[in-house]
């Protein structure tokens, strides 16, 4: 007990201020806290920081000491390995303090111990363990020792000053006994704080839910305290009865029984009773009152016997009464703000959601928030208000609270999603939540004009960015335009004010996804570009690169619907390849058959989920790139028939062929893959129409091209497309049989205007892909004929492979020390063949050629 | 694959009591003591296939897939002496083996299954009064890629189990073209002598005098219709007369000859790859002895110049384990590749051939 009562002074100020190093010490943690158990059994014996330590120094001093007495080695080498571990953890203490005097004494004692047994014949006659042990210690502490030489020395000159154990807190024990009474306040308050900087470190092991805006409002009421340590706090205790704080005492702890002893007598005899009544009856309701009634539920959040719903309806209580005593918005504010805080924290496990109810209420205490904020310009709230500064009752200064609205709207945000996330995505409840967001939408537009006004940059940046996060993927049929501006609005704002990088690709991964939605191609592509995110976004975190995944893919279907369709299938194909565009957009968990995924990884993919109402339909996204894989693939395999070596551009779409080739029977096609590989099959042999028919038909129609908006367009531009690349293809294939073609029946053929045709064609023939001529005055195509047949390709190629091989073979030849020059000769012998060969040829062709007159 | 080296093992496993029996058969021949007598006896002159043989054979592949699957098979039949040296071999019958998928018991005990389906198939034989002597095997080939390493592997068993046997390949495109393609196969002493060895290296090669033309020599086949069955085919011959459209000048020049060159081209990119690989050894060899060479000098100058000084010599010996020999490159590969390009090219020179005469018959009736 006495060890607790820190009384004096001095001794207070110090304690105090080793409370604050705690605090200090882990900052961020949140106070999730649990009793120890140590707590639950009654006797609680609470010491600062550095009497701990102290403490367990000296124990363990004691323990190398027994140790020593019996020259047991192996047991002061681990000692002196837990000495060592403990004093790297009071490392802060000791730097404020100073070395512990007796922790130097002890090591130097070792040091000198080890070293004389070293030197003596004892290390002879020990047991091995003990030798081994001994060589160890000695290296071990002659190094350790470096770091401590001065201590050490002046411990040697001056040993009188350096006790073999330190006493704690001496001076308190005196004292206490005599201040107990007069103090109780004070005592209680220490305790209090001592109890909090303990619970806070303990709070480190327990695992428990981590939200930054936890933190702080976990701070701010931290800090609070240290305000009402002040002078006016002081004053109001003094004049408070000790029975009320008794109350209050036991009211943090309703689920406890115990009483805690370390309070005087008259407080133990005093059953616990739940009280539900806040205040005493013949207690005056004040705003500091309020204000620290306030502090002390909230300073009961997260611990382990706390029951939430109490706390909830406490502060509904507590909002009632400061309503009814006109205490001012700001009190008014500051309850809700904890009441938020608290309703967050209601659920202990991170996978579960508010319920409805809950969020409504939330919803509503958000509103009221925002309002305040917004009708009281008086009213300063503010993550960077220390507390100190804090002002929620004086209504002589302005008000200043400490807190983040932003943050709590964004807290709402999320716990928006979790709800979508448990919701059926299909049933009639999924819906009902849904119509919940519009009220989000319009809570986070307040919160904007109050930004706009209040905040800094960096607020209103934050503000925008889940203002255009929540508009960004909805397509706007009739306004298209003023959706346009207010994102280009919002975004360039945050483009120039924004600080960190995050929220700036943020935007502009929405940005460009808004523009590809609605058909900017080309604003999208050049933002795109601009960006330069696709070099930095493999060390992005994941919820970026779901958003660049879900960017690329619209920015494909964009490409798709204005006709680009190379860009469409390189934006595609990452998300294609491999099949796993379920787990690349996160709009579903996949299990894959090689891969284990752990339970945490799972639930972790879980939660990245996206809404079901933001999703893109996986069928459209593979539709678009099978139809646009087809569009070139097709004309690209015609042209190269004859090569040996097959170059693959869309390996997923060879594979759907393959698949379909390999049936015995195919029949009439029914989903949308067997579709699109039925008309990339009628393609080959250049029949667009058919190949249209296959691609849109009632069935597509309702599966896929009716997801996009103006798909009348969409479907137009694709018959223009298909007859475009199967008069490629027809020409590939079938150029062999014509001697001429006129363009009239070409554009016959595949319902092309003429000069269409005659654009294609000419572009083919520029790129050598066709091997004709264009006749103006007749209007058709002479056909060159210099492409080899297909026999002809293999002989060449079977030359080329063959002039290989002989290399191969020389160099053999050589490295045995052959003639090289038999095979230089044949080598040349082998230039007059093919000159030979060559003029053989251009007979052939000459001969050819007179045939052709002479049948003209 | 797999299946194939089943079927050598299991037959291989089995010809053992044949091989007693050709033994008991070649009683009346005094057993020759050398090597070289040896070569002379094995000797073949040509193989004399009966039709039923034949038709068994075309049937067999026709119902596995029309080639596209392997069809093997057993021969039975005798090894007839003439006039003291000349040498025939006469295949009166054959049954073909099992595949691993329609067998009941699975693949697990396929060897088993086979060998029991052998010995079943030589007692019915037997007791029917048809010759039970096995005389090698049969195997279809598409497009006459039958020459590989398992190929060689599994002929070396039969061969050095009954010293006779035969192989004989047929190929089902060619004959729906056309031309029977029935050709026996055996494999040269020399050939043998090197598998005996199971010593791939240059040198042995060099030693054997072996070439690609020279492993595996084709014997000749004759095709023997017994008297029932030529009177047969006569009365086929009235009931069925000979169709009018003859397809005699179908050229088909593309197909076939495409396939060829492809096959043609993957050959020479392997035959390719192994001259690289062979190329590589080279230089490394020569790399080696060069250094051996370097290492061997200045011993010998340090020794001379120990000998000067009257120092004991430093040993010699150590040269092998200082310097390892290279593992031996195999040369098989390259062998039985450049057997198989010989193959391709042949097949296209009569395909051409057959071509070019259709062409110059067809002029000449066309000019008319």
């Amino acid at each position: 007990m006495s060890k607790f009562f820190v009384q004096n002074s001095s001794s207070e100020s110090e304690s105090e201020s080793e409370d604050e190093i705690a605090e200090v010490q882990k900052p961020t943690r949140p106070m999730y806290t649990y009793e120890s158990d140590e707590d639950q059994k009654g006797s609680r014996v609470v010491l600062s920081e550095r009497d701990k330590r102290i403490e367990e120094i000296n124990n363990l001093v004691r323990q190398l000491k027994n140790a020593k007495k019996i020259r047991d080695i192996v047991k002061s080498n681990q000692t002196f390995d837990e000495l060592v571990k403990v004093y790297d953890k009071c490392r802060k203490v000791v730097e404020k303090d100073g070395h512990f005097k007796h922790f130097i004494r002890a090591i130097a004692d070792l040091e000198t111990f080890v070293n004389e047994l070293w030197d003596s014949s004892w290390k002879a006659s020990a047991s091995k363990s003990n030798s081994t042990a001994l060589t160890k210690l000695r290296q071990r502490i002659r190094k350790y020792n470096k770091d401590y030489e001065k201590e050490i020395s002046d411990y040697k000159a001056h040993s009188d000053n350096y006790p073999e154990e330190e006493k704690i807190s001496k001076t308190d024990s005196e004292e206490s006994e005599s201040e107990e009474e007069v103090q109780p306040k004070k005592e209680l308050k220490t305790k209090t704080k001592v109890e909090k900087s303990e619970s806070e470190s303990e709070s480190g092991e327990e695992d428990s839910e981590s939200e930054i805006s936890w933190d702080e409002t976990e701070e701010s009421t931290s800090d609070e305290e240290l305000v009402y340590d002040k002078a006016d706090a002081y004053k109001l205790f003094l004049k408070d009865t000790t029975s009320t704080k008794t109350k209050k005492d036991e009211k943090k702890r309703p689920k406890e029984k115990k009483v805690v002893v370390t309070v005087d007598t008259d407080r133990e005899s005093e059953k616990p009773k739940f009280e539900r009544k806040l205040f005493a009856k013949e207690e005056e309701i004040t705003p500091i009152n309020v204000f620290n009634k306030l502090n002390e539920i909230v300073s009961a959040r997260g611990r382990k016997g706390t029951d939430r719903h109490d706390q909830l309806e406490m502060l509904k209580e507590l909002r009632e009464i400061s309503r009814a005593h006109n205490f001012g918005s700001a009190m008014d504010f500051k309850i809700v703000f904890n009441q938020m805080a608290i309703s967050f924290d209601y659920n202990t496990r991170i996978s579960a959601c508010m319920k409805s109810e809950v969020f409504q209420e939330c919803l509503n205490m958000l509103d009221q928030m925002i309002n305040i904020v917004l009708e009281n310009p008086d009213i300063e709230v503010s993550e960077n208000v220390s507390d100190e500064e804090e002002n929620v009752h004086d209504n002589t200064k302005p008000y200043k609270i400490r807190g983040c609205v932003l943050t709590i709207t964004d807290r709402m945000h999320e716990e928006f999603t979790k709800i979508l996330q448990q919701c059926d995505a299909h049933g009639t409840e999924y819906v009902e939540r849904l119509k919940d967001e519009p009220k989000l939408n319009a809570l986070i537009d307040k919160l904007q004009n109050y930004l706009e006004m209040r905040g800094n940059s960096q607020e209103i940046c934050r503000v925008y960015l889940r203002k255009v996060e929540n508009i960004y993927y909805k397509y706007d049929k009739n306004n298209e335009k003023n959706s346009a501006e207010l994102i280009d609005r919002l975004c360039k704002y945050i483009y120039t004010n924004d600080s960190t990088d995050r929220l700036r690709a943020k935007a502009m991964l929405c940005h460009v996804y808004h523009n590809a939605l609605h058909d900017r191609w080309f604003e999208a592509r050049d933002l795109l570009l601009m960006s330069h995110l696709q070099e930095s976004i493999d060390n992005s975190d994941i919820l970026l690169q779901i958003l660049y995944n879900r960017t690329m893919v619209q920015v494909g279907l964009c490409a798709f619907r204005v006709g680009c369709i190379k860009d469409a299938h390189s934006a595609l194909l990452d998300i294609q390849v491999g099949n796993r565009a379920k787990e690349l957009l996160a709009q579903g968990v996949m299990m894959q058959r090689n891969i284990e995924k752990s339970k945490e990884q799972e639930i972790k993919e879980r939660q990245r989920l996206i809404p079901f109402h933001m999703h893109i339909n996986l069928e459209l996204i593979e539709c678009v790139y099978l139809v646009s894989a087809m569009l070139i693939e097709i004309p690209f395999m015609s042209s190269r028939e004859f090569e040996t070596k097959k170059r693959l551009i869309s390996k997923q779409f060879h594979y759907q062929m393959k698949l379909s080739e390999r049936q015995p029977v195919v029949g009439p096609p029914e989903n949308m893959r067997e579709h699109v590989v039925a008309a990339s099959r009628v393609m080959k042999k250049g029949d667009w129409k058919a190949c249209t028919d296959y691609l849109i038909n009632d069935k597509m129609n309702a599966k896929v091209w009716d997801l996009m908006p103006q798909s009348d367009r969409v479907k137009q531009l694709l018959i223009e497309k298909v007859k475009e690349e199967s008069l490629r293809t027809y020409l590939f294939r079938f150029s062999g049989v014509y001697e001429s073609i006129s363009i009239e029946s070409l554009a016959k053929m595949f319902d092309l205007p003429r000069n269409f045709v005659y654009s294609v064609i000419s572009k083919m023939i520029i790129n050598e892909e066709l091997m004709a001529s264009l006749d103006e005055p007749t209007q058709t195509i002479v056909m060159h004929r210099t492409e080899p047949t297909k026999l002809q390709t293999l002989a060449l190629q079977l030359s080329e492979k063959i002039s290989n091989l002989m290399d191969q073979t020389e160099r053999m030849v050589q490295i045995r020390g052959g003639e090289m020059g038999a095979f230089l000769n044949r080598n040349q012998q082998g230039q007059q063949n093919q000159q030979a060969q060559q003029s053989k040829q251009q007979g052939y062709k000459q001969t050819r050629n007179q045939r052709n007159q002479q049948q003209k | 694959m797999s299946q194939r080296q089943h079927n050598s093992a299991s037959t291989s496993s089995q010809t053992s009591a044949p091989a007693a029996q050709l033994a008991s058969l070649n009683e009346n021949v005094p057993t020759p003591v050398s090597a070289a007598n040896q070569i002379a006896k094995s000797r073949i002159d040509y193989v004399q296939v009966d039709a039923l043989v034949l038709l068994k054979i075309i049937k067999h592949t026709q119902e596995s897939g029309g080639g596209a699957e392997l069809a093997q098979g057993i021969l039975t039949g005798m090894v007839q002496i003439q006039d003291g040296n000349s040498k025939r071999i006469e295949v009166t019958n054959c049954f073909g083996l099992p595949t691993a998928n329609n067998l009941k018991g699975g693949t697990a005990d396929y060897n088993e299954q086979c060998n029991i389906f052998i010995t079943d198939n030589l007692k019915t034989f037997r007791h029917l009064n048809i010759d039970h002597l096995i005389i090698g095997w049969y195997q279809s080939s598409l497009f006459g890629n039958f020459v590989n390493k398992n190929f060689i592997e599994d002929h070396f068993m039969y061969q050095s189990d009954i010293e006779d046997s035969i192989v004989i390949i047929y190929d089902p495109f060619k004959t729906q073209h056309g031309s029977v393609y029935f050709k026996a196969f055996r494999l040269t002493p020399n050939m043998m002598e090197m598998q005996n060895r199971k010593d791939f290296s240059p040198e042995t090669i060099k030693d054997l005098k072996l070439n690609h033309e020279n492993f595996m020599e084709e014997l000749p086949v004759v095709i023997r219709n017994s008297h029932l069955v030529n009177s047969l085919l006569c009365e086929l011959e009235d009931l069925n007369p000979t169709p009018k459209h003859q397809s005699f000048f179908d050229l088909a020049t593309g197909s076939v000859l495409e396939k060829n060159l492809r096959s043609l081209i993957d050959n020479v990119d392997e035959l390719t790859v192994d001259t690289a690989k062979f190329l590589n050894y080279h230089k490394q060899l020569q790399k080696q002895n060069h250094l051996k060479q370097q290492h061997l000098q200045k011993r010998e100058a340090e020794n001379s110049a120990r000998r000067a000084r009257g120092d004991p010599l430093l040993p010699e010996e150590d040269i092998n384990k200082i310097f390892k020999p290279l593992p031996p490159i195999s040369r098989l590969e390259t062998l039985l590749i450049s057997n198989q390009i010989q193959n391709y090219c042949q097949q296209i020179t009569d395909f051409t051939s057959q071509s070019f005469s259709n062409l110059f018959i067809t002029e000449a009736v066309q000019n008319k």
